[in-house]
C-alpha cells in the first residue's frame, strides 16, 4: 500500500519518488555517459548545444513557469555571463572554476536589478521593461571599448592543470556535469519553500501576499536565480565557442528560450530539458532532412531555406494548438497510458 | 544520503570518461585521392540574402569548370553551399555542420564579418582555412595563419573614398552615414584616418541601426553641418533610401559609398536619381569588355546559367565576380599546395600565390607569409543614370593612408 500511495509529506516531495524513477535515471546516466563514444563530433556538438540550452531554460522556467514573471531579456543575461567570463579569464587570468560562479553571480546581480520593476509591472508591461534591458545590454556591448563592439572577444580555453578542454567530447562531459548539477538544484528549489512561494505567486500574487509571502523578496529572488542560471549558460557557451560577439545574445535568443519552456512545459523541470532539446534540434533536424533527400530531391534544400523560419514557427504554433502543456504534457499522457493499461482511465 | 551517493557516482563516472581522450585523427579531413570537399557559407535566408545566391552561383560555375577539366592534381572539388543566415548564431550552426558533419577541408567563403569572427576559433581548432568576406582589421592585423582575404578590406576602401574626395576637392566638408556595426565602424575608422592623413576631418557622423530605411533625420543632420560630400557605409537598400531622401530634400550633395552597393539593382530601387552616385570597389563593372570579365562570361555560358546571371542586366554582377575571385584564389592555393594536400600545405600553397592575373576584373591576387590580404587597392565608379550602369572614373589605386 505504502508503495502505491504517498502517505507522508516526505514521500510526496521526494526527489526520486520510486524505483521506476531511479531505474530510468540510472539508465539515462549510463546512456549519457556512453553517448560521446558512439556519436560523431557533429552530433556531439548538437548535444553540447542542448546541454547549454538546458541550463538557460531551467533558469527561465523557474522565473516564468514557476513564478509567472515574463522576461524578454534572458538572452542578454546569458550574454552577461559570457562577457563576464571572457573578461575575467582573459584580462584577469581567472580559472574557469572561479569565473563560472562569478559569471553566474554577475548575471544574478544584474538580474536582481531587472527584477525591481517586476514589483510594479505585470504582464505585457513587464515584458516591455525586460525587453528594454535587453536593448540596453546590446547597446553597451556594441559601444563599450572593453567589449570590442561587434567583432567580439576571444575566450581562453579551459585548462585543468595540463589537461586542456578542447574537443567536443571534453566539452560534452563538462557541460553534462554542469547541466546535471543545475537540474538537481532546480529540482530542489522547486520542492523547497522557495519553490512553493514561487508557485503561490504565479497562481495569485495577492493571495500569496495575504498568506504572508513577501512578493518583493521572492519575485526579486526568482529574477536573481533565473539570471544566475543564464550566467552559467553564458559562461559555458563562451568557453565552448571561444569567441563571442553581441549577435550571439540578441532578442532571438530570448525568444528561443521562451519557446523552449513553452514547448517543453511551463513550470516543470523536465519540460525545460525537453524544450531545450526540441528547439536546439529544429535547425539541425532541417539539416538532416535536406541531406537525406539531397539525391532524390535536390531542390528541397533551396525550398527549405526559403521556409526555414516558417518551419520553426509552424512547430511552435502546432505545439500550442495541439498540446498546450508542451512536451511534458505528452510525456504525462504517455505515462498515464502505460500506468493504467489496458484500461483507458 | 542516497542522493549524495548518486551525485558522487555520476561525478566519478564522468570524471573517468572525461579523462579518456578520444582520437578522431586519421586521414586529412575532406580530402580523398579523388576529391577535396570545400564549403561556401552564404546568406540565403537572413538580412543579407540578396548577396548569397550570386556568390553561390559563381562558386558552382567555377567548380563545374574545374571538375570538367580534370580537377586539381587529380582531385575533383565537392562543393557544399550552406546557408549561414549572416548572423553569428546561424553562421556558427552552418560552420559546425560543414566542419563536423560534412567534414570539409576548408571554408573558401563566409559572408558576414561578425559571423566570421564567431567561427574563427572553430576553424583554428579544426585547422581549416577560412576566407571571410567583409574582413575587418581583426582578421589581418596582426593576421591569422588560417585566414586569407582575397578582397580589398573595408578600411582601405573607406580611406580610398575620402582620399578621392579630398584630391578632387581639398576644401570639401565631409559627413558620414554608417551602419552601427563592425562593417560600418570599420568604414568610419578608415574614413577618419584618411581625413586626418590628408589634413582634414569628418565634420559630421550619423550612425543607423541595421535595417533602417528612414534617413530623414540623418540627412537633416548632414545638411545642418553644411557638408558637401557624404560617405555612406551602408548596404544597398539604405543607399537607395538615402538617394531618394536627397531628392526629396532637393539637395545637391555628393554621395560616395562602398562595394556592396555597386550592383545594377540600385537603379531599380533608386531609378534615374541614382545618377552621379559614386562608390569605391575592387571590382570592375560587369558590362566592361575586360579580358577577365570576358573569360568569366565565357565560362559562365558553358558551365553556368548565363541568362539568369551575367546575361541578366539586373543581376548583381559585382557579387558574382567577388565570389569568383574567392574560389579562384582558393583553387590557386590548391594548385600551389601540390598533390600532398594537408591543412599545412594549403596554407603554404596560398602563401605562394603571387600576382595571379585577374584580367583587370579586380587587383591581381597575391598572398605571402607576411600578408594574407590580397590587396588594399580599389577603383572609383560613378553611376550613369541614363544608361543604368556604373562607369570607372578613377583607376585601381591603393590609398596612401597607413592602416592604424
Amino acid at each position: 500500500m505504502g508503495r502505491k500511495f504517498k502517505t507522508s509529506y516526505q514521500q510526496d516531495s521526494a526527489l526520486f519518488q520510486n524505483l521506476w524513477v531511479k531505474s530510468w535515471l540510472a539508465i539515462a546516466i549510463v546512456v549519457l555517459c556512453v553517448l560521446p563514444f558512439v556519436l560523431k563530433p557533429y552530433e556531439l556538438s548538437i548535444m553540447n548545444g542542448i546541454g547549454i540550452a538546458v541550463i538557460g531554460a531551467l533558469g527561465l522556467n523557474l522565473l516564468t513557469g514557476y513564478t509567472g514573471q515574463i522576461s524578454l531579456c534572458h538572452g542578454a543575461l546569458v550574454g552577461i555571463g559570457a562577457y563576464s567570463t571572457a573578461l575575467l579569464s582573459a584580462n584577469l587570468g581567472l580559472h574557469f572554476l572561479v569565473s563560472l560562479p562569478l559569471s553566474g553571480l554577475m548575471a544574478a546581480a544584474l538580474g536582481l536589478i531587472v527584477g525591481v520593476p517586476s514589483l510594479r509591472l505585470k504582464g505585457l508591461y513587464l515584458a516591455l521593461g525586460t525587453l528594454a534591458f535587453g536593448f540596453i545590454f546590446e547597446y553597451v556591448i556594441l559601444h563599450w571599448n572593453l567589449t570590442q563592439g561587434e567583432m567580439g572577444l576571444a575566450v581562453p580555453r579551459i585548462q585543468f592543470a595540463s589537461f586542456v578542454v578542447e574537443t567536443e567530447r571534453h566539452f560534452y562531459f563538462l557541460i553534462l556535469i554542469t547541466a546535471a548539477l543545475a537540474t538537481l538544484a532546480a529540482k530542489n528549489i522547486a520542492r523547497s519553500k522557495i519553490g512553493r512561494c514561487f508557485v503561490a505567486i504565479c497562481d495569485r500574487d495577492i493571495a500569496a501576499e495575504a498568506m504572508g509571502i513577501s512578493l518583493t523578496k521572492y519575485k526579486i529572488m526568482a529574477f536573481g536565480i533565473s539570471a544566475f542560471y543564464a550566467g552559467l549558460a553564458g559562461c559555458l557557451l563562451a568557453h565552448y565557442q571561444q569567441w563571442i560577439v553581441p549577435g550571439n545574445f540578441d532578442l532571438m535568443l530570448s525568444i528561443s528560450y521562451i519557446a523552449m519552456i513553452i514547448m517543453g512545459g511551463l513550470g516543470t523541470v523536465l519540460g525545460s530539458i525537453l524544450g531545450a532539446g526540441l528547439i536546439t534540434l529544429i535547425p539541425h533536424g532541417i539539416v538532416y532532412l535536406t541531406d537525406a533527400f539531397k539525391d532524390v530531391w535536390p531542390g528541397l534544400s533551396g525550398l527549405i531555406v526559403s521556409f526555414k523560419l516558417g518551419v520553426f514557427g509552424l512547430v511552435i504554433v502546432g505545439t500550442l494548438l495541439f498540446e498546450p502543456r508542451g512536451l511534458f504534457g505528452i510525456y504525462q499522457r504517455i505515462k498515464v497510458y502505460w500506468k493504467t493499461w489496458p484500461f483507458k482511465y | 544520503m542516497k542522493t549524495r551517493i548518486l551525485i558522487g557516482g555520476l561525478a566519478l563516472l564522468s570524471a573517468l570518461l572525461f579523462v579518456a581522450n578520444g582520437a578522431w585523427a586519421g586521414q586529412v579531413r575532406g580530402v580523398t585521392d579523388t576529391e577535396v570537399k570545400i564549403a561556401c557559407l552564404v546568406d540565403l535566408s537572413g538580412p543579407g540574402k540578396y548577396g548569397g545566391p550570386p556568390i553561390a552561383d559563381a562558386f558552382r560555375t567555377y567548380v563545374a569548370w574545374i571538375n570538367d577539366t580534370g580537377g586539381i592534381h587529380g582531385r575533383k572539388i565537392n562543393l557544399i553551399v550552406e546557408d549561414n543566415g549572416i548572423l553569428p548564431n546561424t553562421t556558427m550552426i552552418a560552420a559546425r555542420k560543414v566542419l563536423l558533419k560534412d567534414e570539409v577541408f576548408a571554408l573558401a567563403f563566409n559572408l558576414g564579418s561578425a559571423g566570421s569572427s564567431a567561427i574563427l576559433p572553430l576553424c583554428e581548432q579544426h585547422q581549416a582555412v577560412l576566407m571571410p568576406h567583409g574582413a575587418n582589421k581583426e582578421f589581418f592585423i596582426p593576421g591569422n595563419k588560417w585566414v586569407f582575404v582575397p578582397h580589398t578590406v573595408q578600411y582601405s576602401m573607406a580611406s580610398r573614398a575620402v582620399e578621392y574626395i579630398l584630391e578632387t576637392n581639398p576644401k570639401a566638408r565631409i559627413g558620414m552615414i554608417y551602419q552601427d556595426d563592425g562593417f560600418g565602424k570599420e568604414g568610419l575608422d578608415g574614413a577618419r584616418a584618411a581625413a586626418a592623413y590628408m589634413g582634414s576631418q569628418i565634420v559630421q557622423v550619423a550612425p543607423y541601426r541595421t535595417g533602417t530605411i528612414d534617413f530623414s533625420s540623418h540627412m537633416s543632420a548632414m545638411r545642418d553641418a553644411k557638408v558637401d560630400w557624404i560617405v555612406l557605409w551602408t548596404y544597398l537598400p539604405q543607399s537607395a533610401a538615402i538617394i531618394k531622401q536627397k531628392t526629396v530634400m532637393n539637395w545637391d550633395v555628393k554621395l560616395i559609398s562602398n562595394n556592396t552597393t555597386g550592383v545594377p539593382p540600385l537603379f531599380a530601387l533608386a531609378g534615374a536619381e541614382a545618377d552621379g552616385y559614386m562608390l569605391v570597389t575592387p571590382y570592375a563593372p560587369g558590362w566592361m569588355d575586360l579580358p577577365g570579365i570576358i573569360r568569366i562570361k565565357d565560362l559562365t555560358k558553358k558551365y553556368g546559367d548565363y541568362e539568369k546571371t551575367l546575361g541578366n542586366p539586373s543581376y548583381p554582377d559585382y557579387l558574382y565576380m567577388a565570389g569568383w575571385g574567392y574560389i579562384e584564389a582558393f583553387v590557386q592555393g590548391l594548385r600551389m599546395a601540390g598533390r600532398d594536400l594537408t591543412p599545412e600545405s594549403i596554407v603554404t600553397g596560398l602563401e605562394r600565390v603571387r600576382d595571379f592575373d585577374m584580367g583587370g576584373v579586380s587587383p591581381n591576387i597575391s598572398f605571402s607569409p607576411d600578408s594574407h590580404v590580397s590587396s588594399f587597392s580599389s577603383l572609383v565608379l560613378r553611376a550613369n543614370g541614363e544608361k543604368g550602369r556604373f562607369e570607372i572614373i578613377d583607376p585601381i589605386k591603393e590609398p596612401k593612408t597607413p592602416i592604424q
